[in-house]
């Protein structure tokens, strides 16, 4: 699903040592992944580059058997839009829309990913509905304003636009930093109950090592940084 | 069709700001169609005021001067056309028809006009429509009067009335004619030209009111016996017209439009007195263009007021891009390209002048609706509130156009807001 070899991301060009460099990392496809490590030692610059957002100075990049760092901006939205979902800190919701709409608006701009979502069911809204209800969002929920949502409300909102269209990769970038224990676990369980019923690949970033143990595998971002050295 | 969706939904989100953006474009596109509907009407009831006449014969003085004076009544001729011209001229061949003008005389600030019963069967206005009774009839007593129906309904004068006709023209002539009373035997219809403000009286009673001086009580005497005399007898035609030394002008109606040229010539070039003959529409034309002057500052005025308008439309949007960087870099990390944001925008500012514009349609009907009257009845100009012409939708869509290429600079702006902005925003 993910591979990586010997890659360096600088941010300036000045800048003398890279802020990240991975001299390997290899994530299989349907793997739930914990990828950790304290505040500033790159995850989301790492993030960055696996979303296609930003290139890598040097290495292979390959997501979806793809090398991002080859491809041109162009590819790499349209590379991103159609087979990334991803799940942000701050939610990223969009206060006009419902949660239905924001739901729908994961899989709108991408053919291949509405197509994949009108196979579950018959209309986006269908399957944005039912995206939420399986994400625990009641049906009352649907159509009330985001905004009047609580923090656990957006989460799973935001949760279901990454689901929506059933894209290769889920990346979650911090998610549940606004949630208590209780409701972290039980988040992260249905996160990787959707994953599984799709094949998603997730990964899930986090500076909290205690949800380390419910990930089949986790990777220290400090340790892979100091292997390099 | 999402990017509609979400371009209707942000601007719902945004309403207050977007309203105002709309409202300014709605009132712009009401003024520039008001502006122009009332140019071109104003035009045309302007060149509407005279028709069927084929000339108009005074003194001579400049051609405006002349039109100016017999149909608007505007300005003061001194010197006339004598009767023996003015016989002799009516005398030719091919004339159909001649309504001798005598005007100078006011009351309450409105031309008196003397004229014969002719007026009333040849004068033409409009699309060739003759002169119509709201009430009464035609004069046909030395002592009556026909008023046109913006007299009658502002001054509230009724059928049967009695007036007094000062000397001179003004509201504050220093002679009354107090010894001259009139009664009102007929009330025109509105005809949205200067007739409308007109005295209507026969020509012979010009010279009456003007003729020799009298005791009071020999003319309360005279007056008496008058009255008398004609109830008894209907005053024929001549009667009416008298023989005055001379008259303003005087319009001419030829048995077919050749004539006109040729007899043109021959009242220009009369030897016996310095006449003038011009063809009302050729010098209503004229006038016209001295006037368009103004009708193109007006044309400009409401030009700069669109500007404005969508010069406005842009500063809101480039504010509102600033705020809505989070918006549009959450598009885009959900999927959009930068050319779906560009879409975007692009959509928003044609909504907003699209319904501008509609809005400004439904102001602009209502304003017209409602100042038709006004219009008609203090400026004479006809407003047809009817559909949008095609040169007024020719406009709008000249407004649209501008709005869309408004809104290109903001779009082009959202087209390059980079994604790692929505990545790393923070709430």
């Amino acid at each position: 699903m993910i591979t990586i070899q010997k890659l360096s991301f600088k941010w300036h060009s000045q800048q003398t040592i890279p802020t990240l460099t991975i001299p390997s990392l290899v994530i299989e496809r349907g793997e739930h992944v914990f990828l950790h490590g304290p505040s500033g030692s790159g995850k989301s610059t790492l993030l960055s580059l696996l979303a296609g957002i930003n290139k890598p100075n040097s290495g292979t990049l390959n997501v979806l058997d793809t090398n991002l760092a080859q491809l041109s901006n162009r590819k790499r939205d349209a590379l991103r839009s159609d087979h990334i979902g991803y799940i942000f800190q701050n939610f990223n919701l969009l206060p006009y829309l419902s949660p239905i709409e924001n739901v729908m608006l994961g899989c709108q701009f991408s053919k291949p990913r509405q197509k994949k979502a009108l196979q579950q069911s018959d209309c986006l809204e269908q399957e944005a509905a039912r995206l939420l209800t399986a994400l625990g969002l009641t049906t009352e929920h649907h159509q009330q304003n985001v905004a009047n949502l609580s923090i656990g409300q957006q989460q799973r909102v935001a949760a279901a636009r990454a689901f929506i269209g059933s894209p290769e990769l889920i990346i979650a970038d911090e998610p549940t930093s606004a949630l208590d224990a209780a409701n972290r676990t039980a988040f992260i369980e249905l996160l990787f109950a959707q994953a599984n019923l799709v094949g998603s690949t997730l990964v899930f970033v986090s500076h909290d090592e205690s949800l380390q143990a419910l990930f089949n595998r986790s990777i220290s971002l400090v340790d892979i940084m100091e292997q390099a050295q | 069709m999402i990017l509609i969706k979400l371009a209707y939904k942000s601007l719902l989100n945004r309403r207050g700001s977007a309203f105002l953006t709309l409202f300014t474009i709605a009132i712009s596109v009401m003024l520039l169609l008001s502006i122009e509907r009332v140019r071109v009407d104003a035009k045309s009831s302007f060149s509407n005021t005279i028709s069927g006449t084929d000339l108009i014969v005074g003194a001579r003085t400049g051609d405006i001067q002349l039109l100016l004076s017999s149909v608007f009544r505007i300005g003061h001729t001194n010197n006339g056309v004598s009767w023996q011209s003015y016989e002799y001229i009516k005398q030719q061949r091919g004339v159909k028809w001649t309504i001798p003008l005598s005007l100078g005389d006011s009351h309450k600030g409105h031309a008196v006009l003397g004229t014969s019963p002719d007026y009333f069967t040849h004068y033409k206005y409009g699309k060739k429509q003759t002169l119509s009774f709201l009430q009464g009839s035609p004069f046909n007593h030395l002592n009556n009067v026909v008023i046109g129906s913006e007299i009658a309904s502002t001054l509230g004068y009724k059928v049967g009335e009695k007036i007094i006709i000062s000397h001179g023209m003004g509201n504050t002539s220093f002679h009354h004619h107090d010894d001259n009373p009139f009664i009102v035997v007929g009330i025109l219809n509105a005809t949205g030209t200067p007739v409308d403000k007109t005295f209507h009286i026969p020509l012979a009673a010009i010279e009456l009111m003007h003729g020799g001086s009298h005791s009071p009580t020999d003319h309360e005497h005279e007056h008496e016996y008058e009255y008398e005399y004609e109830h008894e007898h209907d005053h024929n035609a001549e009667n009416l017209i008298g023989e005055p030394t001379q008259i303003t002008a005087f319009l001419m109606g030829f048995d077919s439009p050749l004539y006109t040229l040729q007899i043109r010539r021959n009242i220009n070039q009369y030897k016996d007195e310095a006449l003038l003959a011009i063809m009302p529409g050729v010098t209503l034309r004229e006038l016209w263009e001295m006037l368009s002057i103004i009708e193109k500052i007006l044309l400009l005025f409401s030009g700069v007021v669109v500007l404005v308008s969508l010069l406005g439309m842009l500063t809101t949007l480039l504010a509102s891009l600033n705020q809505r960087r989070r918006e549009l870099a959450i598009l885009r990390s959900v999927g959009a390209r930068p050319w779906h944001l560009f879409s975007l925008i692009s959509i928003e500012s044609l909504l907003i002048t699209l319904l501008g514009c509609l809005l400004g349609c439904g102001l602009f009907y209502g304003l017209m609706n409602g100042a038709a009257g006004f219009l008609q009845s203090n400026a004479g100009i006809s407003i047809t509130v009817s559909w949008l012409s095609h040169y007024e939708l020719a406009l709008i869509g000249a407004i649209m156009a501008a709005g869309f290429i408004v809104g290109l600079i903001p779009a082009t702006r959202a087209y390059f807001y980079s994604l790692a902005d929505g990545m790393s925003i923070r709430i």
